[in-house]
């Protein structure tokens, strides 16, 4: 019996291949799969590609670190429970080689380093990727310290008590992640010429860290430990935890991706929901003969699912090819900033683009299927007897349900799955009457068109089919429009807000930005620069701080759940001090520093002796920043700076004008704390067009100051933001495809009836020509109207960001109100106007027996 | 040669409503067909000739009445009851053909093979084919066939499960007069041939002479009626 349900089923769906409703419905499903299976695809390689890269820039999957060597006791339990360790040791020294004097971060790795990755390091070779450290005897110098005491490979260099040959220059470090981390330049070396060094003596700032990688079993097994660790106030780095996070950017990315994959996954659900409806009622004759010749509902019901479902498998793997060539695309697009490289997709992405296809077909298909089953046998006999049509509120509710729950699914959160799904259906509600108005009122100007011309004609009788399915058409106005609205704002924020927000700043905004200024050179790089910029800000001094504590507690136990992994309490804070609250800042809530001691005038060397004061300090903190952490006025921050530890008190909270491009800090200390640290300058000035040759005299002579151009970070700024955009463009473009299997299925379920349509035109009269023109200018009508539509939510889109984010005042963008109408008019008309190519040729047969089956 | 009717109805009424209106199409009407028999049933258009076949064959269900078919009462089963107790005993003719227009003459036949549990092999739906003539054309879609032959292959369909019974309602009514005595012709030899027993419903005279026994639809009921023979037959209808 059930042989027999799959042999019907497959030969019945074979022969329907040809049917416009089942392609309809195929081409709809293939376009939620692509989409879904693209983004999952994607997605999945990146928190594949991040989860490993976590491991690699923390140096392993457990790294635990401390001022003091680790005990025997703590390594045997670390390595009983399947981790492999590695010892490495971090301090800061004075490094010479002839002359030259240099304070170096030194990093001493053992034998076993690095646990994952590759460093980057040219050995006289040009660069290599190497799955170790130096050997014993040798050292590695990164590019800037080699500049800064001119050594080359092969050169020796002083380090504490001992000399060390110089064997090449480490261009990356396996564990360490791209962009500026410790201001001192660093020199790699074993950990078995530590000794000699003489550098580790009690009380000199040395980290000692243990890294330990292993499996995630051993991880969970070791909890408990790190817990006890923690409190004994060991920093404790876990590969879950402490994983980096996406940048701002990719993080949108990331959902619009999302979002804009399911919006496809919606339109191609609704296409799905168009086509059944005709094939269900293209296969109500069957139905009823098979019930003639005994076959039972279920049966019925099991046939026709079985097509379905036939169908929707082969869609699946089709639309995860598709998915897989458009991943490697979106993966194309975004390589620049995707900060590794990514592992090969995987298997799951698959599963998932079946799942939702299979999903798609239930939730949209399924009431509308259940039809066949009620289909009398007496049909056979009296043709009339077609079961009725399920109820709207139940293919509606059921689609709802099934798309909620992919939701759900997708973006891992039940209440905003909720939400956006609520939210979206009201928004729809909205558009929806919005749409309804603005067709009417398009409707109604078209049919008041007055003029003999073909095109007129062909115009007001478009206008009149359009009418006749209002319905359908808004469903398909809603889709182009909203799809329309997302690549104009998509291509505005690329362009326009951009450009805008950069004109607005004023002339003589800092285009540089100078750091590591050493306190000796201060004076004459002030010299040197005041003369020739328009505008400087105040050299800020600078030093690092790391929170090690927050009112009493570990940060990690202090902070909200969701900014334990925030990057001021992962990296080192710059802090500074000011005696007078500095431009562009307000203090919102809290007191500024009441003037108390003077600033001293003279700056210290590298590590000068501890600050004997031990009283809390008043520091003022970034508002942004403070309600991250969940700080507020009077809580107590305990920073390390240098060996110290300094407790702090939150005194007051400041805004900040991040516009501003001057320096800003997210602490500031008064004067007379931080003075007696190691620290170095800051500033930012407005270097005129004609004065860009002090860049270059600035370089040579202030080789240790790092000049950041402001225009070139801009210009990043517009890479991401450009790679971002061609992204989510490039989903879009599958909505936009969606959307067009939307018209498809809207086409295909109105085929009998436009048949009788282009029947009767003919009837009277109306030649080939002119029923094509008819429909083109439908479907131009319905183009042109989505377009307004789209135009209108970008407008006011704009306008709100321009008013809410850029604080401007709103203006029209004559170009969206030209383009999206027109081009809408222009890619709907065409697209609809071939899919209905068919139609125009089976129409003569049908308008001789008018009402003709189709 | 069964001391069982294959079908008996007994009382069997038929009423539609429409709206306020109550319309009988049939009422009060037995009927008994015994094994091997072809009876005609004859009637005006409209008289509830395809409405009576419909309950007869079990794919509608009377207002009132008994009906039995092959000994099982049909009150008692529900639809899908029905349709087993049909699946491969019952076989049907229409006015219209009803073809799948998806596939191809030799799987039109296949179809209510397949769905019958005393299944045979694509090569019966091949002989049965051959036996209508059409062995040529087992391959061919409905609409690349003429009416006749579509005709041709839904009697082929409908003999195919070598049913107990066969139901035909009008099968030459959208024919040729021609091509309609040929389709006659080989609907009746196949009938003797096979020993089946058929309900025939017609305007026919000619068709319905054929036939053991000749019955006429009026009023809802069923009467005895003796077909004029052969020289006043234009006269009728
Ligand atoms: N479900 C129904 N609802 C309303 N009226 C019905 C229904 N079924 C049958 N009728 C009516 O009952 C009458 C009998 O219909 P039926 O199709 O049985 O006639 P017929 O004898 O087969 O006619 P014809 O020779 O034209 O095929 C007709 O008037 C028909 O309109
Ligand atoms: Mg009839």
């Amino acid at each position: 019996m059930s042989d027999i349900n799959w042999r019907l089923a497959a030969r019945s769906l074979k022969r329907d291949l040809r049917a416009a409703d089942v392609r309809a419905l195929f081409v709809a499903l293939v376009l939620a799969v692509a989409a879904s299976t693209m983004i999952a695809f994607f997605l999945d390689r990146l928190e594949r590609g991040l989860e490993r890269q976590a491991g690699q820039m923390l140096g392993g999957d457990l790294v635990l670190e401390q001022r003091d060597p680790f005990s025997e006791e703590l390594r045997n339990t670390l390595e009983q429970a399947g981790f492999t360790l590695s010892d490495q040791v971090d301090l800061v020294s004075m490094i010479s080689q002839g002359e030259r004097f240099q304070p170096a971060s030194l990093k001493a790795v053992d034998d076993i380093y690095p646990h994952y990755g590759v460093s980057h390091v040219d050995r006289g070779n040009g660069v290599e990727q190497i799955a170790s450290g130096p050997p014993a005897g040798e050292a590695w110098a990164d590019p800037r310290l080699a500049e800064l005491i001119e050594i080359e490979i092969g050169d020796r260099v002083q380090v504490g008590q001992t000399e060390l040959t110089i064997s090449g220059i480490i261009e990356r470090e396996a564990d360490q992640s791209a962009g500026f981390g410790n201001f001192n330049p660093r020199l790699m070396l074993n950990t078995a010429d530590l000794e000699a060094t003489g550098l580790v003596q009690p009380g000199s700032r040395i980290e000692f860290e243990l890294l330990a990688a292993g499996p995630p079993a051993a991880l969970e097994q070791v909890q408990g430990l790190l817990a006890q660790l923690r409190r004994d106030g060991v920093e404790v780095r876990d590969v879950r935890v402490d994983r980096p996070q996406l940048g701002n950017a990719l993080q949108r990315a990331e959902s619009y991706l999302g979002l804009a994959g399911l919006a496809a996954v919606l339109l191609a659900g609704v296409a799905v929901a168009m086509s059944t409806r005709r094939y269900v009622e293209r296969h109500l004759d069957t139905a009823a003969l098979l019930r003639c010749f005994g076959a039972s509902q279920y049966q019925l019901v099991t046939i026709f699912s079985l097509q379905l479902i036939g169908l929707a498998l082969m869609a699946s793997i089709l639309g995860a090819l598709l998915g897989l060539v458009g991943q490697s695309l979106l993966l194309w697009l975004l390589t620049s900033f995707l900060p590794m490289t990514l592992p090969p997709p995987g298997i799951m992405p698959l599963w998932l683009g079946i799942f939702t296809a299979l999903s798609v077909l239930v939730g949209f298909a399924g009431p509308t299927l259940l039809r066949i089953k009620q289909v009398s046998a007496l049909k056979v006999l009296r043709r009339e007897l077609d079961p009725l049509p399920p109820a709207a509120w139940l293919v509606v509710g059921v689609a709802s349900i099934v798309f909620g729950g992919l939701l759900w699914l997708y973006s891992g959160s039940f209440p905003l799955a909720l939400a956006l799904l609520v939210g979206g259906s009201a928004l729809l509600a909205l558009l929806w009457g919005v749409s309804s108005l603005l067709l009417n009122g398009l409707l109604r100007a078209v049919q008041r068109l007055t003029g003999g011309g073909e095109w007129v004609q062909a115009f007001r009788l478009g206008g009149r089919q359009l009418a006749r399915r209002k319905q359908a058409g808004l469903g398909q106005l809603l889709a182009f429009s909203v799809t329309f609205f997302a690549m104009a704002m998509i291509v505005l924020v690329r362009g326009d807000l951009l450009t805008t927000w950069q004109d607005q700043l004023p002339e003589d905004t800092p285009n540089y930005f100078a750091i590591n200024i050493q306190p000796g050179e201060r004076d004459a790089f002030e010299q040197a620069v005041a003369p020739r910029v328009d505008t400087q800000s105040t050299l800020y001094p600078m030093v690092r701080g790391r929170i090690t504590e927050i009112n009493g507690q570990a940060p990690r136990d202090a902070v909200p759940a969701d900014a334990r992994g925030d990057n001021s309490l992962r990296r080192e804070l710059n802090l500074t001090w000011q005696s007078d609250l500095p431009e562009g800042n307000q203090v919102v809530a809290g007191q500024w520093f009441t003037p108390a001691s003077e600033p001293q005038g003279w700056m210290s060397e590298v590590d000068a002796t501890p600050s004997s004061d031990s009283e809390t300090v008043p520091i003022s903190v970034e508002d942004g920043l403070a309600e991250r952490l969940g700080l507020g006025l009077g809580d107590e921050i305990t920073f390390a700076v240098g060996s110290d530890s300094i407790i702090t008190r939150i005194d007051s909270l400041r805004s900040l004008n991040w516009d501003s491009f001057n320096p800003n800090f997210f602490v500031i200390f008064p004067p007379g704390v931080l003075e007696s640290f190691g620290h170095s300058f800051i500033t930012a000035f407005h270097l005129p067009d004609e004065e860009q040759g002090l860049v270059r005299e600035l370089v040579s002579d202030f080789p240790g100051v790092s000049l950041l151009n402001v225009d070139a970070i801009l210009g990043q700024v517009r890479d991401v933001l450009t790679q971002v955009t061609r992204a989510v463009e490039l989903v879009l473009i599958l909505v936009l495809l969606a959307g067009v299997s939307v018209l498809y299925a809207a086409l295909t379920a109105s085929r009998p009836v436009r048949a009788h349509e282009s029947g009767l035109l003919r009837v009277f009269g109306a030649g080939n020509r002119m029923i094509s023109r008819v429909q083109g200018a439908e479907y131009a009508l319905l183009g042109f109207a989505s377009g307004l539509l789209g135009a209108v939510l970008a407008e006011l889109a704009t306008a709100a960001l321009y008013l809410y984010w850029l604080d401007l005042t709103p203006r029209l963008h004559i170009g969206l109100w030209l383009t999206l109408p027109i081009g809408g008019a222009l890619l709907i008309g065409v697209i609809g106007h071939a899919l209905s190519y068919s139609l125009r040729r089976q129409a003569p047969a049908a308008s001789l027996g008018l009402l003709g089956e189709a | 040669m069964a001391s069982q009717p294959v079908l008996h109805a007994e009382k069997l009424a038929k009423r539609v409503t429409s709206g306020e209106r109550t319309l009988t199409i049939l009422h009060d009407l037995s009927l008994s067909v015994a094994a091997g028999e072809s009876v005609a049933i004859l009637g005006k258009s409209g008289a509830g000739k395809s409405t009576l076949l419909g309950l007869l064959a079990g794919l509608d269900t009377p207002s009132d009445g008994e009906l039995t078919l092959f000994g099982h009462a049909l009150s008692r089963l529900d639809e899908d009851g029905r349709a087993a107790l049909r699946a491969g005993r019952v076989g049907f003719v229409f006015q219209n053909f009803q073809l799948l227009p998806t596939l191809s003459a030799l799987e039109n036949v296949l179809l209510p093979l397949e769905l019958s549990p005393r299944a045979g092999e694509a090569r019966t739906a091949e002989q049965w084919l051959e036996r209508v003539g059409l062995g040529e054309r087992t391959s061919h879609q409905p609409k690349q066939l003429s009416g006749g032959e579509q005709q041709r292959v839904a009697i082929a369909r409908a003999f195919v499960t070598d049913p107990e019974l066969v139901f035909a309602d009008e099968p030459t009514g959208n024919l040729d007069p021609d091509t309609g005595a040929q389709i006659i012709d080989l609907l009746f030899t196949l009938n003797h041939e096979a020993g089946t027993t058929l309900i025939l419903v017609t305007h026919d005279h000619a068709l319905a002479r054929r036939c053991d026994r000749c019955l006429r639809l009026t009023n809802g009921q069923l009467e005895a009626f003796d077909p004029a023979p052969a020289s006043s037959e234009e006269g009728d209808e």
